[in-house]
Parts: structure tokens; C-alpha cells; sequence
């Protein structure tokens, strides 16, 4: 029997398809939750801005094999480019009118600057700090991190100007982080990691991560092909960092702190290193989880502990390792399983050959 | 018959030790040559010395007329010379023709935002290049692993995906670096064939290091061997065999009581 295979563009259309519908659903959701509503938009909203964190982090941690532990510094820069250059526009006008439509060209410039300003703090950071590797890594992408967040802190004080507000703060920032805002910026982010990394770059990527002495004898620009994963990987923790200053309408350099870089990996490694669906699924899991735990607060940070601990135990590699999902590829799965469901009896071994065959010849 | 590879007096030194001294080879078009020595003699540290990974304290390398002083592995790898590893080097976590796509990067051409666009060349080239992967790996008969993961195939055929990795770079000068360390005598003969295969199919030039001397002697046209960095033979394998400066640095020196 033939094998059945989804085309490219079909495979497109079913993911689409599911992601609208998911959109649906979910505005449905919470419009008709009413009061309660509210309180989930923001949970929502929250999850979203932890979903492009986690898996912008993924990149450079678990596609390219570096551990950097300044991703805050990345988002503060984004935030702050961002809410910048929203307080500048006529946003928070328009958004007091009622007139949403209106804001969106500023939301997307808005975003596209952050994503500039931080790939451009990436590279500035990226060049030097990636010729080191492992803990080496670590230690100065984290002191690059607290360079930021410090110098958001004194800068205004130290020039004399009023610009970041410094330690005070920066306030009223026009809140345009909508549920439909977050919702499509969270589908961009993913597809935009999707298929950088289903393409030459994403292979020249991973090769580093699995050998860089190999990569190299191969051909593969590695010092080049690192520093775009990290540019790469900041621009969307921009992105992220804007949409929460759009979110809160306030930004503090303290919320930034080096426990913020830390909370983003504790999703990654949760989830798995270099697992697209299992940074999504723990950056869900652990932002509803202390909302869910809010009933017995006072031991919430324990069960929370007492959560990552087990997971550790039980699953040291992450949720899902290294597993990447793909709709496709399942959807192929299980329509040739109805579709020859007793082949496997008869000749298990023929049709393991075939179902490796069959496995992600698209993707 | 001109040369593909050439290196004149090479020596790199470290610290005190000249690991090679005065080291001299040449490579011709479509010819298998050995090198052999026993361990510690510097034969990786050529090798080394080849990809770009050491710097050669003197000397000159030259690949087909073209001198590689100062060229990185990177830079080597365009211009001709692809390697295997004496431990395999494979990208485990990888499918294994994706380990292969990965070596057509740079004869690829689409830009990032041509990736990110999903635009016409980049179909094109990733189809292309998907089907050429493809017919290399059935070339070694590895087609039916090509969606396995590198790292669980049997050693045999991670060996193997690494010569077909190395290939894939479509270099003029493949280096193997002891491809049959730990395969048993009907996988060596096995990869005997393979070798030979590259050589009429691709046209190449190969020079590999190995300690299986059955393989050395059977396909190698000819052989340098080294002891303690310096070149102490060099000739056909029926020269090796019979010369006694070469079984004195194997066996050691037949000594009258």
C-alpha cells in the first residue's frame, strides 16, 4: 500500500488552521468568562510573553549547546526600547479613545525596534562572549546582564537626563498588550525559530552543538553561525520584553534581575534542551502553576520547589529531551497506522523499516 | 599526473619537541596513499597540520599549486580538504541526512531571510540538495538509515556516515584518519571496497593513516612511514615490507649476544 504524505502546503494550511482555531477557542474562552475573564486575559497574556522567552532561550541553549545566563538583559533592552518609543507615539491616546486599530502600526514598529535594538546588544555581547564556552559562557553573559540592568538603573542620574526614569521607574507606558496581540506574536516567534531551524542556518546551528571540531572540518562558519543564533535568540527576547512592557504599562529595572535569566532556563531546562514543545508546554506549566496554587499560598513556593525537584528525578533530561513536534509528521503516523493496522503483526520488522522511512521526510 | 597535495619540509615544534620534523609528501590525482607508524610518530599531527588546526613552525603546504599558509580548517574545507576523525566525530543528536545536508551549507546560496520567507530558492536548494544527500548515501547503501538518528546506527556505519560527511564537501583531497580502528576483519575488508569505490566513482585523491596493515598494503599505492616525526620510508608497499629501517621501528633492532 502506498504510504500516506502530506504535502508542504497542506501541512501549512493544517497548521494554520489549528493555531486560528486555538485563537478562537481561547478568545471565546475568556470573553465569555466575564469577570473571572480578566483575570485569566492576564495569565494568558503572561504565558504568552514566558512561551517567546523560553523558546528564544531554547535556541541558543538547546540548539546551539552554549548556556548564556543573561537573557533578562536581552528582555530589559527590548522593554525599554519599547516603551520608549511607544510613549513617544500617540498610542496611549488612541488607546483611551477605544480606537485599537489604530495602534497596531505603532505596536509593530514598536516591536521591530526592540527586536533591532536588542539583536544589536546580542551582537555587541555575542562577539566577545562567544569565544568562550560552557561555565566560562555563563559567568559573562550573566555579568553582561547586570551591566544592563545597572546602567538602566543609574544612567538617567549619571547624564543628567530623563530618559529610563532610572530606579523609579518608567511609567505610564500605553498598555496595548492584548490578548490578540500576544496570541499573534507568539505564533510569529515560534514559526519564525521553526523555520530558522528547518533550514541550512538551523542545521549548521545544531552540527555546532553536536561537534564543533566536526562542524568546522565540514565547512561550517561556526564563530558566524553562533553569534546569528544569539543575535537571533535576543531580538526575540526583545520582542518578549516589549510586549510585557506593553503588558504592565511599568517597567523597573529590578524586575530584570539576574532571577529572571534563571526562571527563563529553569523553563528550558524543564521542558528539555533543544525542544521546541517542551519550552512551550513548561512555560505554560510554570507560569499557571503558582496562579493555580494560589488557594494555599502558603506553601505554594514549596510545591512549586517540590515540582521542579521530581521532574529533575524523574525526567533528567526534560520533558521531552530533544523530541520536536511536528503536526505533520503525527497526523502521517497514525493515518497509516488505521489505515494498515494488522501489517505490523505479520511483518513488524518491514514495517519498522517503513515507518523510519516514513518519519519526517518533509518536516 | 600533477599534484594535489604537497608539503616541503614540514616541522612544527612544541615546546621542545618537534612532534614533525622535515615531513615531505605528495599526493597525485586519483592515488591512495598511506601513512603509517607507530604510535606517537605524528601522523595526526599532519593530519592536524593539513586541516589548519596546528601551525607549522616552517614549511610549506601547497594544494593543487595553491598555498594554504594561513588558511583555517574552515577555509581548507572550501578549498578541497575534508577529514575524518580517528574518533568519530559524528552530529549524534542529528538525523543522518541531515549530518549529510549539513556539509552542502556553503555550496548552498539562500540567505536567512530567504529561510525565513520560505521563498522559491529556498525550496529549490533544500529539495536539491535532499536528493543529492539521498544518492550519496545510496552510493554506500546507507539509504535506508537516512531518518535514524547519527548516533544509533552500529559503528560500522557511523564510520561510514562519516567518510559520506567528509565526501559531501566535495573536496579534492580526502583524509582518513585510521578509518578501521576497531573493526573486525570482514568489516576492514568491507571498508577496503568502500575506499577503492571513492576513488573511481569520485575521483579523488586519498591519504589515509592505519595501524590494519592488511588494508594498508592492499590499497595504498604508496606509503610514508613515520617514526618520532621524521619520514623514515617511503615507497610502494613491496618497498615498505622489505625495508629494514621500517621493521626496526616496528619490531625493534635484531641484536647479536
Amino acid at each position: 500500500m502506498k504510504k500516506f504524505k502530506l504535502s508542504t502546503p497542506v501541512r501549512y494550511a493544517v497548521n494554520l488552521t489549528l493555531t486560528v482555531l486555538l485563537w478562537v477557542v481561547l478568545s471565546a474562552v475568556i470573553s465569555g468568562a466575564g469577570l473571572k475573564g480578566e483575570y485569566f486575559r492576564g495569565i494568558v497574556i503572561t504565558i504568552g510573553i514566558n512561551i517567546i522567552l523560553a523558546t528564544s532561550l531554547n535556541v541558543v541553549c538547546g540548539y546551539l549547546g552554549q548556556l548564556p545566563l543573561g537573557h533578562a538583559g536581552f528582555m530589559a533592552v527590548g522593554a525599554y526600547a519599547g516603551a520608549i518609543f511607544m510613549k513617544s507615539t500617540p498610542a496611549a491616546q488612541l488607546l483611551r479613545a477605544g480606537n485599537t486599530a489604530a495602534v497596531v502600526p505603532y505596536v509593530i514598529i514598536a516591536v521591530l525596534i526592540s527586536a533591532v535594538v536588542a539583536g544589536i546588544f546580542g551582537l555587541l555581547i555575542g562577539i566577545p562572549a562567544l569565544r568562550l564556552k560552557g561555565d566560562y559562557l555563563a559567568i559573562i553573559t550573566l555579568g553582561f546582564g547586570e551591566i544592563i540592568r545597572v546602567v538602566l538603573t543609574n544612567i538617567d542620574s549619571v547624564l543628567g537626563f530623563k530618559f529610563t526614569y532610572g530606579a523609579s521607574g518608567l511609567a505610564r507606558i500605553p498598555k496595548f498588550t492584548s490578548l490578540n496581540v500576544i496570541f499573534v506574536f507568539t505564533a510569529i516567534c515560534l514559526f519564525l525559530i521553526h523555520v530558522f531551524m528547518k533550514s541550512r542556518h538551523g542545521r549548521a546551528v545544531l552540527s555546532i552543538r553536536d561537534n564543533e571540531i566536526a562542524a568546522e572540518s565540514v565547512g561550517i562558519n561556526t564563530t558566524f553561525y553562533k553569534t546569528a543564533a544569539f543575535v537571533f535568540s535576543a531580538m526575540l527576547a526583545g520582542i518578549a520584553g516589549c510586549l510585557y512592557a506593553g503588558y504592565l504599562g511599568s517597567l523597573y529595572p529590578s524586575t530584570f534581575k539576574f532571577m529572571k535569566s534563571i526562571e527563563i532556563l529553569v523553563m528550558v531546562v524543564l521542558g528539555g534542551m533543544g525542544s521546541m514543545l517542551g519550552s512551550v508546554i513548561s512555560a505554560i506549566v510554570l507560569t499557571a502553576l503558582p496562579e493555580m496554587l494560589r488557594s494555599f499560598s502558603d506553601y505554594r513556593m514549596v510545591v512549586y520547589s517540590l515540582a521542579l525537584v521530581l521532574m529533575m528525578l524523574f525526567r533528567p533530561k526534560g520533558l521531552m529531551g530533544t523530541y520536536d513536534f511536528s503536526m505533520g509528521n503525527s497526523i502521517e503516523k497514525i493515518v497509516n497506522r488505521i489505515r494498515s493496522p494488522k501489517k505490523k503483526k505479520k511483518d513488524g520488522k518491514k514495517d519498522a523499516a517503513d515507518s523510519a522511512d516514513a518519519k519526517g521526510v518533509q518536516a | 599526473m600533477s599534484n594535489v597535495l604537497k608539503c616541503e619540509h614540514l616541522r612544527v615544534v612544541f615546546g621542545g619537541l618537534a612532534a614533525v620534523s622535515d615531513f615531505n609528501i605528495e599526493v597525485n590525482e586519483n592515488e591512495i596513499v598511506g601513512l603509517i607508524g607507530p604510535n606517537g610518530a605524528g601522523k595526526t599531527t599532519v593530519f592536524n597540520l593539513l586541516t589548519g588546526v596546528y601551525v607549522p613552525t616552517s614549511g610549506v603546504i601547497t594544494l593543487c599549486e595553491k598555498d594554504l599558509a594561513g588558511m583555517s580548517t574552515i577555509a581548507r574545507n572550501h578549498e578541497g580538504i575534508a577529514r575524518t576523525f580517528q574518533n568519530i566525530r559524528l552530529f549524534k543528536d542529528m538525523s543522518v541526512i541531515d549530518n549529510v545536508m549539513n556539509s552542502f551549507n556553503t555550496k548552498m546560496k539562500y540567505t536567512m531571510a530567504e529561510a525565513f520567507l520560505r521563498l522559491p530558492r529556498y525550496w529549490k536548494e533544500e529539495k536539491a540538495a535532499r536528493k543529492r544527500a539521498l544518492e550519496l548515501l545510496h552510493v554506500f547503501n546507507m539509504e535506508r538509515y537516512a531518518e535514524e538518528k547519527a548516533g544509533n546506527l552500529p559503528y560500522g556505519s557511523q564510520r561510514r556516515l562519516e567518510i559520506i560527511r567528509a565526501l559531501a564537501t566535495n573536496p579534492k583531497l580526502l583524509l582518513l584518519d585510521e578509518p578501521a580502528a576497531g573493526m573486525n576483519p570482514s568489516e576492514t575488508e568491507n571498508l577496503m571496497e568502500t575506499i577503492g569505490k571513492i576513488r573511481d566513482q569520485f575521483h579523488i585523491s586519498i591519504l589515509l593513516i592505519e595501524h590494519d596493515m592488511s588494508l594498508v598494503m592492499g590499497i595504498c599505492e604508496k606509503i610514508t612511514v613515520l617514526n618520532f616525526g621524521e619520514v623514515i620510508a617511503q615507497g610502494t608497499p613491496e618497498e615498505i615490507q622489505k625495508n629494514p629501517v621500517v621493521i626496526e621501528a616496528y619490531l625493534g633492532k635484531k641484536r647479536d649476544f
